[in-house]
């Protein structure tokens, strides 16, 4: 189930930020002795739990000739295991009112439920059933290879511009010095097609290991009795082999590139052009997202005004960047009105963007994007789902856990002459990749009429 | 204030044993004993303009959520203003008399959030969720959008513009047409049978649109539920301050009766070369507050609430008929309705209709058996407090609970109410809510290749996608004789150039020669950017038009496709290989009739010199489209004269139109003896050929 999430964040005016807003989560941390890392974050608001995993492999760990086994494995999980039939785990979750779900991206896979909260322990077995003893079949294997193509095949080669956007801005890295971001998510066909069964239980054996998972519980439960049911469903898994982690090398700046997509469900041309971006991690990061913000979230941004309000050289324009472990994009994206040539609109984006090299952002906007960051921070915890991913994301993505309760606060101290600093660094030409997007609709083959 | 607790009887959800033993279970755990669910506590007030204050203390996030509901809902529209709501809440945001569209957006966007205007069936709400800190803010826009907007002509043009655009794209989505179609079925002349037309959608007028707002958005029978970090004498003082000069009470209306049931018929919309039916089955059911409501949901869910239910595992994961079926049971204010779907393919339409009808036929005979209401009820009653996790979830629900006149206690009765439910009672309820015998049903779907299945199940009407009733001949494609003047068809050879955004990207070489009354036509195009190139030989005789065989290759994203035809007495045959968006190439076999004077798609441009081109004239054709082994009427008409000119030269050449296919085109054809095709435009799209040479 690839997700192809287009991040739109929003934000805008000059009132003072607050730093007092950002709410404390809680939670404890522990390992088994087998390496499973535990999170426990109780909230006894509503009676619902959600379990999550994550596993600590995504397509960036995927070697040259076997991409698309991260996502493929995602299917896999729902195919059965020692106790639970075919399924049955999803059958399971929705008898009890429950949802399910599992998502992969270049980092990491990850797989939740959330349930009513006296099903705590239905979703956690379930979860420890597959971990350690998923039904690697042939069979299973080779139905799942299918049901990816036609996932392929609906959502993303079936919707305009989604490839360009996933597949287009892999070309910014270099296949050689850094495969690990060099393909997308869903992979090669072709490497799946030769894929053999020992391969995927290979794969499975070292990085389905509890070693290179984290268990995350938030809801309502009761920290003791969670304790005992994970010893119980996940203390006798064996540990796995330390998985290797994937090597990217890159260089910023090494030349502006521009390439033509073509695009068979566009009907409107587009451009995207993709800055090649620090890691999550990197202190630069922070100043980027929020000019990401600035230029590319909301009706009011710059892109939106300039492009679409003011000169409808567009119907939609706006900037997307990744929160990746490695180097990562940021993207200005703006899809051409009827009658623009992505000519037009390709200056436009470069202008807007010569524009925060040249005079930077003001007070105001960035105290927009600010009070942005804040209000979803504190919308983005409203629900144990939410906090769980929160909680992964800060164990997977950052130095410490704990910077869960600081990160804010970092976005806070942004200055404007940060932001400027940071465009001049990363969003000059010569460290971008363009992409001419073209509607290839009329061209399309066969009788053509 | 209620505060009122769960006791939900243990029986249904298992016993409330945990294992002792720290054994790994090889089955799934046993439900433990459910955890306390206190709904949280809601308070009413009233404003002296009789707005209704609700508010839902929640004081865990500094987050609030404020949805203010209006009885303006588009069961309200004048006749002929269809759409008009739609306009109503689009426009409230564009602009107040202190406040443009672009500092409304920037305002709210300022502190991260969002505002929102949404028009529904019965109500009209606008929503949003803030930061404690900016209610007053919130308060203060909302308050301005809802008194004091403005209705700027520009944008409401803007807002015309897109809502023509979806009904237009509405046409291309069956989904949607089914779904229009269902409802004029069902309701009739009653307002929830009405919908946005062309028509209407341009009669909507600045004048019409604060009529609406005038008559229609007063505080009399609003609701404001406020949820979150805030308490009733804050909401109240907020209220009051931004709402309270707020006037009006809208007047009440009556609506006519939907039609009475009648014996179940088809209507079937006639959507050519649809590749799939989308079948909806129904029937009017039940109206808000209905004591059959729980039985009828459990019912739903056995029969089609998920993939854990019948028509989904029998239609899809036993037959493999579709890529879904499922059914819903709706609550509306007026009466609501049951309705089964399912998206199928054209050869098993009827079987999937049979089937989905012998479904619904056993629900009512039969008491489902345990584990089916077991899961069903497991599913509802435990996905319950997932709906009221968040303020503004809460609010919702409350919201819907008050308006449509449900109880106080009907929140906190719900699982309790849902769990007494009997196999039995299910049942009764179905005999109520689902009428096979009496149902609406509307298939969009490909009318020459369903109408004869569709016929035997039930009497058929049959309409075009517009609407306009069609019969079961006007299904058949009936033959033209294509008129040509055979001396213009002279052999030849052209050279066109590609051109993509102005680019060259490609070419094509065409090549005419003519022989003992045999004319062979063929075709090289390659586009190498695409990595596409192909191969066409059209061979045909002329006077009168008549087919012999096509030939054609395709190479494109290192796949080869082959489509080799041949037309003889009044059928063709042969094997069609076509490239689809998705990359793949899909394969059909063809053994089929194909009326006289028909022309295969790879022939038309071969054919344009010939044909008696003159300003103002229109030619009907019939098309073999080989890759959908179907004929389709299609029409080239005379649009113009145009002076084009191309790297061979200026022309003066005719503009001629072909649609009636997938995507237009415009062919330029040159008025000067011998006449020459010197350009090709796709209609709408950044792509030409033109004559080199």
């Amino acid at each position: 189930m690839l997700r192809v999430a287009i991040p739109v964040a929003l934000a805008v005016t000059c009132t003072a930020v607050s730093l007092s807003a950002q709410q404390r989560i809680e939670f404890d941390r522990y390992t088994l002795p087998n390496g499973l890392r535990v999170i426990l974050s109780q909230d006894h608001s509503t009676p619902i739990v959600t379990v999550s995993v994550w596993y600590n492999v995504g397509s960036a760990d995927e070697l040259l000739g076997r991409s698309g086994f991260a996502h493929l494995f995602e299917h896999m999980m729902f195919q059965g295991s020692e106790h639970v039939q075919k399924r049955e785990h999803t059958n399971t979750i929705q008898r009890a009112g429950g949802t399910v779900n599992g998502t992969t991206n270049e980092d990491r896979t990850n797989y939740f439920e959330t349930l009513p909260a006296n099903r705590l322990n239905v979703g956690l077995w379930l979860e420890a059933d597959r971990m350690r003893s998923l039904a690697v079949t042939t069979e299973n294997f080779e139905n799942q290879r299918d049901v990816v193509k036609e996932e392929r095949r609906l959502r993303l080669d079936n919707q305009p511009y989604t490839p360009a956007i996933i597949e287009g801005t892999t070309l910014l890295f270099d296949s050689t010095t850094c495969f690990p971001y060099s393909h997308s998510v869903i992979g090669s066909m072709d490497d799946l097609d030769a894929a053999q069964v020992e391969d995927v239980q290979a794969f499975f054996d070292l990085y389905y290991a509890p070693n290179n998972a984290t268990l995350t519980v938030v809801g309502d439960f009761e920290p003791a009795d969670a304790k005992r049911l994970i010893d119980q469903y996940y203390g006798d898994i064996p540990r796995g082999r330390d998985a290797p982690r994937p090597e990217c090398q890159v260089t910023y700046g090494q030349g502006a590139g521009e390439r033509v997509w073509e695009d068979k469900l566009a009907t409107l041309p587009g451009v995207i052009i993709a800055y090649l971006a620090p890691p999550h991690a990197h202190p630069d990061t922070r100043a980027l997202q929020l000019l990401s913000t600035i230029l590319g979230a909301g009706e009011s941004s710059r892109l939106n005004r300039a492009l679409v309000r003011d000169a409808k050289t567009a119907v939609v324009s706006v900037v997307q960047m990744s929160s990746r472990r490695g180097p990562g994009l940021f993207a200005a994206i703006a899809i051409a009105n009827q009658g623009f040539t992505t000519d037009t609109i390709k200056a436009q984006l470069q202008e807007q963007v010569a524009k925060v090299l040249a005079e930077g952002v003001t007070e105001q906007e960035l105290t927009k994007a600010k009070n942005s960051f804040r209000a979803q921070d504190v919308f983005g915890r409203q629900t144990t789902f939410a906090i769980a991913e929160e909680l992964q994301h800060f164990a997977h993505f950052h130095e410490s856990l704990d910077e869960i309760h600081t990160d804010l606060d970092g976005y806070m101290q942004v200055t404007a002459a940060d932001i400027q600093r940071v465009a001049e660094k990363y969003l000059v030409p010569e460290n971008s990749l363009t992409i001419i997007i073209v509607p290839a609709t009329a061209a399309g083959a066969g009788g053509t009429y | 204030m209620k505060r009122i607790t769960f006791g939900l009887s243990m029986a249904l959800l298992g016993a409330a044993v945990l294992p002792l033993e720290a054994q790994y279970p090889t089955t799934p755990p046993p439900a433990a004993p459910l955890r306390r669910l206190e709904f949280p506590p809601f308070q009413l007030a009233q404003l002296n303009n009789g707005l209704e204050l609700l508010v839902v203390e929640n004081h865990e996030l500094p987050v609030v959520s404020i949805s203010l509901t209006m009885r303006a809902g588009s069961k309200y529209e004048p006749e002929g203003l269809e759409g008009l709501t739609g306009f109503v809440a689009e426009l409230m945001t564009k602009g107040t008399e202190s406040r443009t569209a672009e500092q409304i957006a920037e305002t709210i966007e300022g502190v991260g959030s969002s505002l929102f205007a949404a028009p529904g069936g019965d109500f009209l709400t606008i929503s949003t969720t803030v930061l404690t800190d900016y209610v007053p803010l919130a308060f203060d826009l909302a308050s301005d959008i809802l008194l004091r907007a403005t209705f700027p002509e520009e944008e409401i043009e803007l807002a015309r513009t897109r809502f023509l655009s979806a009904l237009q794209a509405e046409k291309s989505s069956p989904g949607a047409l089914a779904a229009r179609y269902f409802a004029r079925e069902l309701y009739g002349d009653h307002p929830y049978g009405r919908q946005p037309s062309e028509a209407s959608t341009k009669a909507v007028t600045r004048e019409s649109i604060r009529d609406f707002v005038k008559a229609r958005l007063s505080p009399q029978g609003a609701l404001l539920v406020v949820a979150g970090d805030i308490d009733l004498s804050r909401t109240r003082e907020l209220a009051q301050r931004y709402l309270g000069d707020w006037r009006g009470a809208a007047p009440a209306e009556t609506f006519p009766a939907p039609p009475r049931a009648r014996p179940t018929d088809i209507l079937l919309v006639h959507r050519p070369g649809s590749a799939q039916s989308n079948i909806l089955v129904g029937n009017l059911a039940m109206r808000p507050g209905d004591p059959q409501y729980y039985a009828a949901v459990i019912a739903n869910r056995v029969l089609g609430g998920g993939s854990d239910a019948r028509l989904f595992k029998i239609l899809r994961e036993a037959r493999g008929w579709t890529y879904g079926a499922y059914c819903r049971v709706t609550r509306p204010q007026e009466i609501g309705y049951f309705q089964a779907n399912a998206e199928v393919r054209n050869e098993v339409t009827d079987s999937a209709l049979v089937e989905l009808l012998s479904q619904l036929r056993r629900i009512r005979a039969e008491a489902p058996p345990d584990s089916e209401m077991t899961a069903a009820k497991g599913y509802l009653v435990g996905s319950f407090p997932r709906q009221i996790e968040t303020p503004s979830q809460i609010a919702s629900q409350v919201s819907t609970t008050r308006l449509l006149g449900l109880g106080d206690d009907y929140l906190q009765t719900y699982r309790e109410r849902l769990s007494a439910v009997s196999a039995q009672d299910a049942m009764q309820a179905t005999r109520r809510v689902i009428h096979p015998d009496s149902a609406v049903i509307v298939v969009v779907g490909d009318g020459q290749a369903i109408y004869d299945k569709l016929a035997s199940v039930a009497p058929v009407r049959i309409i075009d996608v517009e609407g306009n009733p069609l019969t079961a001949d006007d299904l058949i494609v009936t033959a033209v004789a294509l008129e040509v003047d055979a001396a213009r068809l002279v052999a030849r050879r052209d050279s066109f150039e590609m051109i993509a955004q102005g680019s060259p990207i490609g070419f094509q070489v065409t090549e005419l020669s003519r022989a003992n009354g045999t004319v062979v036509y063929t075709e090289t195009l390659s586009i190498a950017m695409f990595g596409m190139s192909q191969e066409t030989r059209v061979e045909m005789a002329i006077e009168p038009v008549t087919m012999g065989k096509v030939d054609q290759t395709i190479e494109f994203g290192g796949q080869k496709a082959e489509t080799h035809l041949a037309f003889s007495e009044g059928r063709v045959t042969g094997h069609a290989e076509s490239p689809q968006p998705t990359g793949e190439f899909k394969a059909i076999d063809i053994d089929t009739t194909v009326v006289e004077g028909a022309v295969e798609e790879n022939a038309i441009q071969a054919l344009l010199p010939a044909l008696l081109l003159a300003e103002g004239a229109s030619i009907a054709l019939n098309v073999f489209a080989g890759s959908e082994g179907t004929t389709k009427p299609m029409t080239l008409k005379v649009t113009g004269v145009e002076e084009v000119t191309v790297p061979a030269g200026t022309f003066s050449a005719f503009r001629v139109e072909l649609t009636g296919g997938e995507q237009p085109l415009a062919f330029f054809v040159s008025r000067d003896t011998p006449r020459r095709l010197v350009k090709i435009e796709a209609i709408g799209q950044p792509f030409s050929f033109v004559l080199v040479q």
